[in-house]
C-alpha cells in the first residue's frame, strides 16, 4: 500500500491505543478510596490496613455529595471529600490497633453508618486496658425511662445558684455530678432549707460547676455537626431527619424481632424537662458510647473521646438550665 | 442577495480537496471521541467533573448548537467520528481509494426506512431518558459506544454511510435546520451534469467514492441530507462542485413538503420546550418524574412528552391552519393530499424557530456550566490529576448580564424569522400565513415565560 | 418607500418597548425573611416574590445532604449541610425574575437543582413578549402583494 496510507493507519491506531492505554494504565496506578452515601455503599474499600510508624497515604475522592473524612479518637482537622475531587490525607499511627474513620458531613439518612477501619500492626507497646463506662460500673439500666414528676416553673437559674450554694454544705465534684440525674440532686437538697425553685438553681449551678464556657462551645460545635440533624438544632428533637426516623421504623436494619419498643422512635427532644431531668450523665454517655440499640441512635463509642463526649453532655444540658457564659 | 462561492479560492479549494487536512481532523475527533467513552466507563461518576459529560453536553453540545449549525449547517458531520471506523473498514482503506470491489455487504437499506422517521424515534427513545444521559457519566459512556458500534455494524451490512444517514438522532435535526445555513454544497451548472458519464459523483472513481450520504450530488437543490463531506468534490471530473456562501435559509423557499421532516421539526420544538420547564424551571416534581426512569411517575411523563410532540403540537398546528375539517378545505378545494402537503409545508416555518428555541435554551444551560470545561480539561477522569493547571477552577457561571438580553433576541429573532418563512411557505400553497404565524407567537411567548 | 418607513416604525417601537423606563410603584422596601428546605433535587418553596429594594434573608435548610443556594444575577450564596441551616442576607436592588440554583454539587441532577426569586415584576418577560408581539405585526405589515 501506499506510505501515507500506511503511514494514516499506524498514526490512527497509536492515537486510540494512545489514548485508551495511557489513561487506563494511569487509573490502575491510581488506588481510590471511594465516598458514597451509606445507601450506596458507603466507603470502599472500607478495610484499610497500616503500620505503626509508617505515613499512610489515602486518596478519597466522593462518587455523590460532599462528604468529609476523620479518624476517631485521633486528633486531627477532619478533610471535606468533595465529589469529583481527590483529597489527599497521609495520616500516623503510634499504636496499633482498630481505628474507625467516619463520615463528617451529614450525607442522608444514614450518614453516620458511613464507617469503615484502619488495622493498624505493628510491636504492640503496653497494652491499655479499655476503660469500663461509668454506667456499666454503676449498674445503669440505658433504656429505662427516666420521667420526672416535679419540674422547675422557670429555667433555673445557675447565677442564682451560685449566689445559694456559697454556704451550702453540698457535694459539687464532678463525681457527684455524673453518676445523678438532676432530680436526684434536687431531691438530695431537700435536706436545706431553701424553697424548690432555689433547690433548681443550685442544681443548674452544680451542672455548670461542673463544665467550662471552653467545653460548651465544644459540646456546641460537635452537637451542631453530628446531633443537630435528627434533635434539632434547637434541641427539641425536631431535626431534619426527624421525620425520615419516624418512618423508617419498620424497616430499620437493627430492629429486633419481637422488640417492638425497640424500634425506631423519633429523636428525642433535650427541651423536655421531664425526661432530661431525670437523666443522669452516666446515663447520657452510655447511649452516646453504645447508641440506641435499634431506635437510630448511632454508636458514637469509637469516635468521640471522653472529654468530647462529656463536652457534648454538658451542652445538651444546657437545654435546661440558663448557664451565665 | 446573491451566493458567494468559496470554492473560487484555490486555498480553500485545495484544503477541502486534499484528504489530509480532513483526516488530520478526523483524527482528533476519533481519539478524543474514544476518550470520552473511556471516561465515561471509568472516570468520576460525578458528571461535573468527568471529560465525558462535560465535553460532549456542555463544550461540543455549545459549539454544535451554538456554531455550527446555525453557521455551518451539517459542518459537525463533516469532522463526526461516528462514522469513519466504519467507512474506513468498508473501503479497506483510510485515505486512498484502492481499485478493488467493496468487501462488505454493500445492501441497499430498504426503502421502508429510507425516510427519517428512524431518526426521529432515536432523537425521541434519547431525550425521554435525557435527564439520566444527561448526568450520568456510565450511561453517556455507554451511548456513545453504542453508537460508534451501531455505526460500524451497519456499514458491514449496508452502502455508504447508513447510520449517519437514517439512524443517527444528532443527524436528524442537524439535517432539518442546515436548511437555515448560510453554507450549501451544489452543482455549478446543471448541462453538465447532464452530459457527464457514469456520475461518479454518485458512484464512486478512481480517486474517490460514491456520495457516502446517498445523495446525487447533481440533484441537490437542499441542504437536508448532504453530509458536507467533500468527496464528490474530489471526484467530479468536470469541476462541477462548489461550496457556497448564501442567505440564511435559502432552501425554506422550497418548502419540504414530507410529513417526517414535518413531525421531526415538532419533536424539535415541542422538546425545547418541555426541556426549559423541565430541566431549568423550578418545578422539583417535574424533574423527579424525568430522572427516575422506570418509575410511574416516569412513565407518566413520557406518554405526556411523547402526546405534546406528536398530539397536542400538529394538533393545535393543524387546527390553526385548517380550522374546519370539512369546510374550508371545501372552500379551497384542496385534496386530502394537498392538505398533508400544505401542513407539512407551513410546518417548514417552525424550523427556524426550533433552531432559536434550541439556541436559547442552550445558552442558559452552557453559559451557567462553561467553568467546568477547563476543571474537566484538566481533571477528565476525575482522578486528581492537573494536566493544565486548571483543575481547581471554581464553578462560576458566565456572562450572565447578558444571557437573557441574548435568549431574547434569540427568540424574537426566530419568530421573525419563522414568519417569514410561513409567508413565503404560505404563498406556495395559497393559504394565510396568520395561523401560522400567530402559532409561532404563541409557542414563542411560551418559551419566554419558561426561560426568562 | 413606505415599506422602509413602517420598518423603522418597528424598530424604533421596538426599542421602546425593550428599554422605556416602566412607571415605578414606589413600595416602601422591607426585610423579608424566608425558611428555604433544600433537598435532592428541589428547593421548597422554588417561587419567591419580593419587591424591589427589600433586604431579602433566607434561611437555608438542608433536609438530606449538604447543599448550596446561589442567586444568579446578584452572585451571592450559602451553603449548608443538614442540621446547620444558614443564612443569606441581600438587598434585592435588581428588579425582574433570577434563577437560584444549587451551586454545592449534590448528586446526579445537581445542574439542574433550581428556583426562582422575583424582584417586583419580571419586567424583562413582559417587554420579551411585547418585542414578539411587535415582530409579528411588522412581519404582517411587511405582506406586500406579490406583483
Amino acid at each position: 500500500m501506499k506510505r501515507s496510507e500506511l503511514f494514516s493507519r499506524i498514526l490512527i491506531v497509536a492515537g486510540i491505543l494512545l489514548a485508551v492505554g495511557a489513561p487506563l494504565f494511569l487509573w490502575t496506578r491510581t488506588p481510590l478510596i471511594h465516598a458514597r452515601m451509606a445507601e450506596d455503599g458507603g466507603w470502599n474499600p472500607d478495610v484499610i490496613r497500616a503500620e505503626v510508624g509508617e505515613s499512610l497515604h489515602l486518596k478519597i475522592t466522593s462518587d455523590d455529595v460532599v462528604h468529609g473524612f476523620a479518624v476517631g479518637q485521633m486528633d486531627m482537622q477532619s478533610v471535606d471529600i468533595l465529589p469529583g475531587k481527590v483529597s489527599d490525607i497521609t495520616l500516623n499511627f503510634d499504636r496499633p490497633g482498630i481505628y474507625t474513620f467516619f463520615c463528617t458531613r451529614w450525607c442522608g439518612l444514614n450518614h453516620w453508618r458511613m464507617r469503615g477501619t484502619i488495622e493498624v500492626s505493628g510491636s504492640p507497646s503496653d497494652p491499655e486496658p479499655a476503660a469500663v463506662p461509668l454506667y456499666v460500673s454503676l449498674d445503669l439500666d440505658l433504656d429505662a425511662p427516666h420521667e420526672v414528676p416535679i419540674i422547675p416553673s422557670t429555667q433555673p437559674s445557675a447565677d442564682n445558684g451560685q449566689r445559694l450554694a456559697v454556704q451550702l454544705p453540698f457535694d459539687f465534684s464532678a463525681d457527684y455530678y455524673r453518676s445523678h440525674s438532676p432530680y436526684q440532686a434536687f431531691n438530695d437538697l431537700s435536706a436545706t432549707s431553701l424553697t424548690e425553685s432555689q433547690r433548681w438553681d443550685v442544681v443548674a449551678y452544680l451542672w455548670q460547676t461542673n463544665t467550662t464556657s471552653e467545653s460548651l462551645a465544644n459540646g456546641q460545635k460537635l452537637y451542631a455537626q453530628n446531633c443537630a440533624s435528627c434533635h434539632g438544632e434547637n434541641g427539641a428533637g425536631d431535626g431534619v431527619f426527624a421525620d425520615d426516623l419516624a418512618i423508617a421504623g419498620e424497616s430499620s436494619m437493627q430492629t429486633m424481632e419481637g422488640a417492638m419498643d425497640m424500634m425506631m422512635q423519633t429523636p428525642v427532644d433535650f427541651t423536655d424537662p421531664r425526661r432530661m431531668l431525670g437523666a443522669i450523665p452516666a446515663l447520657l454517655q452510655g447511649k452516646i458510647l453504645r447508641g440506641g440499640m435499634g431506635t437510630g441512635m448511632p454508636m458514637w463509642g469509637s469516635i468521640f473521646t471522653e472529654e468530647q463526649i462529656w463536652d457534648l453532655i454538658a451542652y445538651i444540658y444546657s437545654f435546661q438550665f440558663e448557664y451565665q457564659n | 442577495m446573491a451566493k458567494i462561492e468559496l470554492t473560487r479560492s484555490p486555498l480553500i479549494k485545495n484544503a477541502l480537496k486534499s484528504r489530509y487536512p480532513q483526516l488530520a481532523v478526523f483524527v482528533v475527533m476519533l481519539v478524543g471521541y474514544i476518550f470520552a467513552i473511556l471516561a465515561g466507563l471509568i472516570g468520576t461518576p460525578v458528571g461535573s467533573h468527568n471529560f465525558s459529560i462535560v465535553f460532549v453536553w456542555i463544550a461540543w453540545w455549545a459549539i454544535l448548537i451554538l456554531v455550527a449549525v446555525p453557521f455551518f449547517g451539517r459542518g459537525w458531520c463533516a469532522v463526526c467520528p461516528i462514522p469513519l471506523p466504519g467507512e474506513w473498514l468498508q473501503r479497506g482503506a483510510v485515505l486512498s481509494p484502492p481499485d478493488k470491489r467493496p468487501k462488505w455487504l454493500n445492501l441497499r437499506v430498504p426503502k421502508i426506512f429510507r425516510n427519517i422517521w428512524l431518526q426521529n424515534i432515536s432523537f425521541l427513545l434519547l431525550a425521554l431518558f435525557s435527564s439520566v444521559l444527561l448526568t450520568t457519566p456510565n450511561i453517556t459512556g455507554i451511548v456513545l459506544a453504542a453508537m460508534l458500534f451501531a455505526a460500524i455494524g451497519l456499514s458491514t451490512v449496508f452502502e455508504r454511510r447508513a447510520f449517519c444517514r437514517y439512524l443517527c438522532p444528532v443527524g436528524g435535526f442537524i439535517g432539518l435546520y442546515s436548511q437555515t445555513a448560510p453554507i450549501e454544497l451544489r452543482i455549478k451548472d446543471k448541462q453538465v451534469c447532464v452530459s457527464c458519464e457514469g456520475k461518479p459523483c454518485y458512484n464512486g472513481s478512481q480517486v474517490g467514492y460514491g456520495c457516502p450520504w446517498d445523495v446525487f450530488p447533481g440533484g441537490l437543490t437542499k441542504n437536508t441530507y448532504c453530509g458536507l463531506c467533500m468527496e464528490c468534490i474530489r471526484t467530479c471530473p468536470h469541476d462541477n462542485i462548489a461550496v457556497n456562501l448564501r442567505p440564511f435559509s435559502a432552501d425554506l423557499s422550497k418548502p419540504s413538503t414530507r410529513m417526517d421532516e414535518a413531525f421531526k421539526a415538532f419533536i424539535m420544538l415541542g422538546s425545547a420546550m418541555i426541556y426549559a420547564g423541565v430541566l431549568l424551571g423550578p418545578w422539583g416534581s417535574l424533574k423527579d418524574a424525568a430522572y427516575n426512569v422506570g418509575t410511574s411517575a416516569w412513565f407518566i411523563y413520557a406518554v405526556i412528552f411523547l402526546a405534546i410532540i406528536f398530539i397536542i403540537l400538529p394538533g393545535i398546528f393543524r387546527l390553526m391552519i385548517f380550522p374546519s375539517p370539512t369546510g374550508r378545505d371545501a372552500a379551497l378545494s384542496l385534496s386530502k393530499g394537498a392538505g398533508v402537503r400544505a401542513f407539512a409545508s407551513l410546518s417548514t416555518a417552525l424550523i427556524p424557530l426550533g433552531l432559536m428555541f434550541w439556541v436559547a435554551f442552550s445558552l442558559s444551560f452552557v453559559l451557567t456550566n462553561a467553568s467546568y470545561i477547563l476543571a474537566a480539561l484538566s481533571d477528565p477522569l476525575g482522578l486528581g490529576w492537573n494536566l493544565f493547571g486548571t483543575a481547581n477552577i471554581a464553578w462560576q457561571p458566565m456572562l450572565t448580564s447578558i444571557l437573557t438580553p441574548a435568549q431574547t433576541l434569540a427568540l424574537v429573532g426566530g419568530l421573525i424569522w419563522s414568519a417569514r418563512t410561513a409567508q413565503k411557505a404560505a404563498g406556495e400553497v395559497k393559504v394565510s400565513p396568520i395561523p401560522v404565524i400567530v402559532y409561532c407567537f404563541l409557542t414563542t411567548s411560551l418559551m419566554l415565560w419558561l426561560l426568562l | 418607500m413606505r415599506f422602509r418607513f413602517s420598518l423603522l416604525l418597528c424598530v424604533m417601537a421596538g426599542l421602546v418597548v425593550a428599554f422605556a423606563p416602566l412607571p415605578v410603584q414606589p413600595i416602601t422596601p422591607q426585610e423579608q425573611t424566608f425558611q428555604i428546605d433544600a433537598h435532592q433535587f428541589a428547593y421548597s418553596p422554588s417561587e419567591l416574590k419580593v419587591n424591589p429594594g427589600d433586604t431579602v434573608t433566607i434561611r437555608l435548610v438542608s433536609t438530606d445532604v449538604v447543599h448550596g443556594l446561589y442567586v444568579d444575577g446578584y452572585d451571592v450564596s450559602v451553603e449548608a449541610d443538614p442540621g446547620q441551616s444558614a443564612t443569606l442576607t441581600f438587598v434585592a436592588d435588581k428588579p425582574g425574575s433570577f434563577r437560584f440554583r444549587c451551586n454545592i454539587t449534590c448528586g446526579a441532577m445537581h445542574p439542574f437543582m433550581i428556583g426562582k426569586i422575583t424582584v417586583g415584576t419580571n419586567n424583562w418577560l413582559l417587554r420579551s413578549i411585547g418585542l414578539a408581539a411587535l415582530a409579528v405585526m411588522g412581519v404582517m405589515i411587511s405582506i406586500k402583494p406579490k406583483a
